[in-house]
């Protein structure tokens, strides 16, 4: 659900999207009210995204030809014959690694019945436990480090914090017994984060203001706002000593 | 004299959505408002500049979904239909303004005239065809067109399946070799998203150069010059444009661009909701489900529901302020830049077509205006397209850009997030068992071979960057999470049916007549053993 630049819509359009929000009374409610109700129940539905659109007061969306998200497609569009629903997981062993930014991944992964059947028993009566076992090389010294996440067994997915840019990053789903015998199920593909490399030359930087002008000013807005990216603003924080 | 370039790029791509099974749907008006607020004003604009002697360049990446959608039959009918009816409501529009609110006659009178005008280009000009128009100006030499992704997937959450990528970037391909007669040379990344290796794909099909978002020069793991200011050359030779982010800012940005200015139109104030259900029930979505109908009155005036009549002639004014103002801003900080650099920079300044006429309705007369004054000989900024840039500029750095798209976070973030990671489960297994399915049913003919050219379409179309987009921004996630899993579960038709030696005619037949996308599609392209 959206809500776009409340402040600027009519009290007709305000009184829609409460009737569509299923607000009672929306008719007799006083403009201020509405605002109040719509913000509140977008609070409770949501999260940061809508919380920053309210913020921001504006947005510039794609795919936006009404006001409210329109729930009416109950029916089944494309339905065809033959069709069945999507299972949760699949019937493999398998665990994948995606990389979502320099220092998040998200790893999903699936138990094939015959997999959970041979390390948990017919009746999961064998106990034991999961985990992941991420493995990092640093791609400049090729050192190895390996850290555990704990999972239960009714996980299908994590999101991880990658320490440090400047590796390679692959995961292993790991069975433990109740004995502390380790036993490895899947393994994922590699994933790589380099860094930047200005955050280990920021001294060239600091040193040579065409040098900085060059590399920021396409970065950084007229009013001083720097592209929404955790390492540049990093960078950027560390070079001008926290101005930008 | 010093001469600043610019690259302006525009992306025109939308989801492939049809729905013949409705008389009117609701997603299918994503097309129908680009064609009628973006596209066509752009094209009658970019042709008045060609009949004016102006020697403009501008690069426009279109889409296969948007190749398709554009050229399908059923979907220009349906776009007649919609300029129809939004006509009949203009028209009812002047008699209402005439008596009720005299203040809005004018712009109601400038509505009605464009929708007739619309109707006159897409009917009698362009045969209601729009692709022609690009055509023609690609031909006299001031558009370079490019393509994207087949379905716009957004390719750094598919590294891992280099099958999918090449099927991506193939049958884009060879949908432009079809539509335009050539291989284009520039290949629009879907969202800016790059991943270090994407260009090996891109080369192997002829493309010579990409976009990629501001961040992906500072971040690049190697020491890049000019920073965003100079394309890069990656070590196989394919150059990579960086974007200018605070260029682009003056126009893109929803708090502070040109289009915040109070005197522009108000986008979100729409008859659509302020008029009575009786007057405007027909033309609407059934049943009475208010939505946008372009009779827009209102100037933004500010953060307040009090808004001032929109006043065209005030708006047309702060548009030529504005444009010169842009090109100041470029020249004033292209001399401080050419000091730097030793040479003048190259601006990338890349944006959703969308933004000009349909979002921003005075954006296609600020572009008219962008590209008039800087061909003037006396302009200290040229424009270019990035081909035009490679050919006369052989001297560039070589450099990988960094991993990056322009989406929030400057990452992958957007697409995939805790509204949206369950959905790579599904596309990447679908991924798998197409494969296996391209191997284990290799050079398949007849009743087979298009059941799984089916399978390769409702793969492809599920890797549509679209539906992670849409149920990231709830602007319409109903309607993503059912296309999403439609595609994916009509993909397991093939998949179970194949794997019992079958072919599920019934469900082939209406699937083939759904989706009309990709029409000489060989599955083949997913196996990985070629």
């Amino acid at each position: 659900m959206i809500l776009i630049n409340i402040d600027s819509l009519s009290t007709t359009e305000l009184q829609y999207i409460a009737q569509q929000e299923g607000l009672e009374n929306w008719q007799t409610l006083e403009r201020e009210e509405l605002i109040d109700e719509l913000e509140e129940t977008y609070g409770e539905q949501d999260d940061e995204i809508t919380a920053s659109w309210l913020k921001s007061k504006g947005g510039r969306k794609r795919f936006c030809n009404a006001l409210t998200d329109f729930r009416g497609n109950k029916q089944d569009v494309n339905g065809l014959p033959g069709v069945e629903d999507l299972p949760d997981v699949y019937a493999e062993t398998s665990i994948h690694l995606l990389m979502r930014d320099p220092v998040w991944a998200y790893a999903y992964w699936s138990l094939s019945p015959a997999t959970k059947i041979q390390v948990f028993g017919e009746d999961e009566q064998l106990g034991g436990s999961l985990f992941l076992r991420v493995f990092s090389l640093d791609l400049l010294t090729y050192e190895e480090k390996t850290f555990d996440i704990a999972v239960g067994v009714e996980d299908t997915q994590w999101n991880i914090n990658l320490p440090a840019m400047g590796n390679s990053y692959k995961v292993t789903l790991c069975y433990k017994n109740k004995k502390g015998l380790e036993m490895a199920l899947a393994e994922s593909s590699e994933v790589s984060s380099y860094p930047s490399y200005w955050v280990n030359h920021y001294e060239e930087m600091a040193m040579d203001s065409k040098l900085f002008n060059i590399h920021f000013s396409s970065l950084v807005t007229k009013e001083g706002e720097i592209v929404d990216n955790a390492v540049l603003q990093e960078i950027a924080q560390t070079l001008s000593g926290g101005v930008l | 004299m010093s001469k600043k370039s610019v690259a302006f790029v525009l992306n025109i791509h939308l989801p492939y959505v049809r729905h013949l099974e409705y008389p009117r749907f609701l997603e299918e008006d994503w097309l129908f408002e680009a064609i009628s607020e973006s596209y066509l004003p752009m094209l009658r604009m970019l042709y008045k500049l060609r009949a004016d002697k102006v020697a403009y360049k501008l690069t426009v990446s279109l889409s296969p979904p948007i190749l398709c959608m554009l050229t399908d039959p059923a979907l220009q009918n349906r776009f007649n239909s919609y300029l129809e009816l939004h006509r009949e409501l203009g028209e009812k529009e002047l008699v209402r303004c005439r008596t009720e609110q005299p203040e809005f006659l004018e712009m109601a009178e400038y509505y009605l005239e464009q929708l007739k005008q619309n109707l006159t280009d897409f009917n009698d000009l362009y045969r209601c065809n729009i692709l022609e128009g690009f055509k023609s100006l690609e031909t006299s030499g001031h558009l370079e067109l490019i393509t994207t992704a087949a379905t716009h997937a957004y390719l750094p959450l598919y590294k891992e399946y280099p099958t999918a990528i090449n099927a991506q970037v193939e049958l884009a391909v060879q949908s432009f070799l079809t539509t335009f007669g050539h291989v284009p040379k520039g290949f629009w990344l879907p969202e800016c998203g790059y991943y270090p290796g994407l260009e090996e794909t891109l080369k192997y099909h002829g493309i010579t150069w990409f976009q990629v978002a501001s961040q992906s020069m500072l971040l690049s793991p190697e020491k890049v010059n000019f920073g965003d200011y100079r394309p890069v050359r990656c070590p196989n030779g394919v150059a990579a444009f960086p974007r200018d982010y605070q260029a682009t800012s003056l126009v893109w940005s929803n708090t502070s661009g040109y289009p915040c200015d109070r005197n522009y139109r108000e986008f979100y104030r729409d008859i659509g909701y302020d008029l009575p259900m009786e007057y405007i029930g027909e033309y609407i979505h059934q049943p009475e489900v208010r939505v946008f109908t372009g009779f827009k009155y209102w100037a933004i005036t500010g953060p307040t529901d009090q808004k001032q009549p929109y006043d065209r002639s005030l708006a047309q004014s702060k548009v030529a302020e504005h444009a010169k103002n842009f090109l100041y801003n470029l020249e004033m900080k292209g001399d401080v830049l050419s000091a730097s650099m030793g040479e003048d920079p190259l601006y990338t300044l890349c944006f959703d077509a969308e933004l000009f006429g349909h979002w921003w309705f005075e954006g296609v007369d600020w572009l008219d205006q962008v590209l008039r004054l800087s061909s003037r000989e006396e302009e200290q900024v040229t424009l270019v397209t990035p081909s035009l840039f490679l050919a006369t500029e052989n001297d560039l750095q070589v450099v990988r850009p960094a991993f990056s798209s322009w989406g929030q976070g400057g990452y992958s973030s957007v697409w995939l997030d805790g509204s949206n990671a369950w959905i790579y489960r599904h596309i990447h297994k679908s991924i798998e068992r197409m494969e296996e399915l391209a191997v284990r049913f290799s050079d398949q003919i007849s009743l087979k071979q298009r059941f799984l050219n089916q399978a390769a379409r409702e793969v492809l179309l599920s890797m549509a960057s679209d539906w992670p987009f849409i149920l990231y921004n709830k602007t319409s996630s109903e309607y993503a999470q059912k296309r999403l899993t439609d595609h994916l579960r009509n993909f397991n038709v093939v998949y179970g049916n194949m794997c019992k030696n079958a072919v599920n005619t019934e469900w082939l037949v209406k699937a083939e007549k759904r989706d009309i996308i990709f029409p000489d599609i060989d599955y083949n392209i997913f196996n990985p053993q070629r």
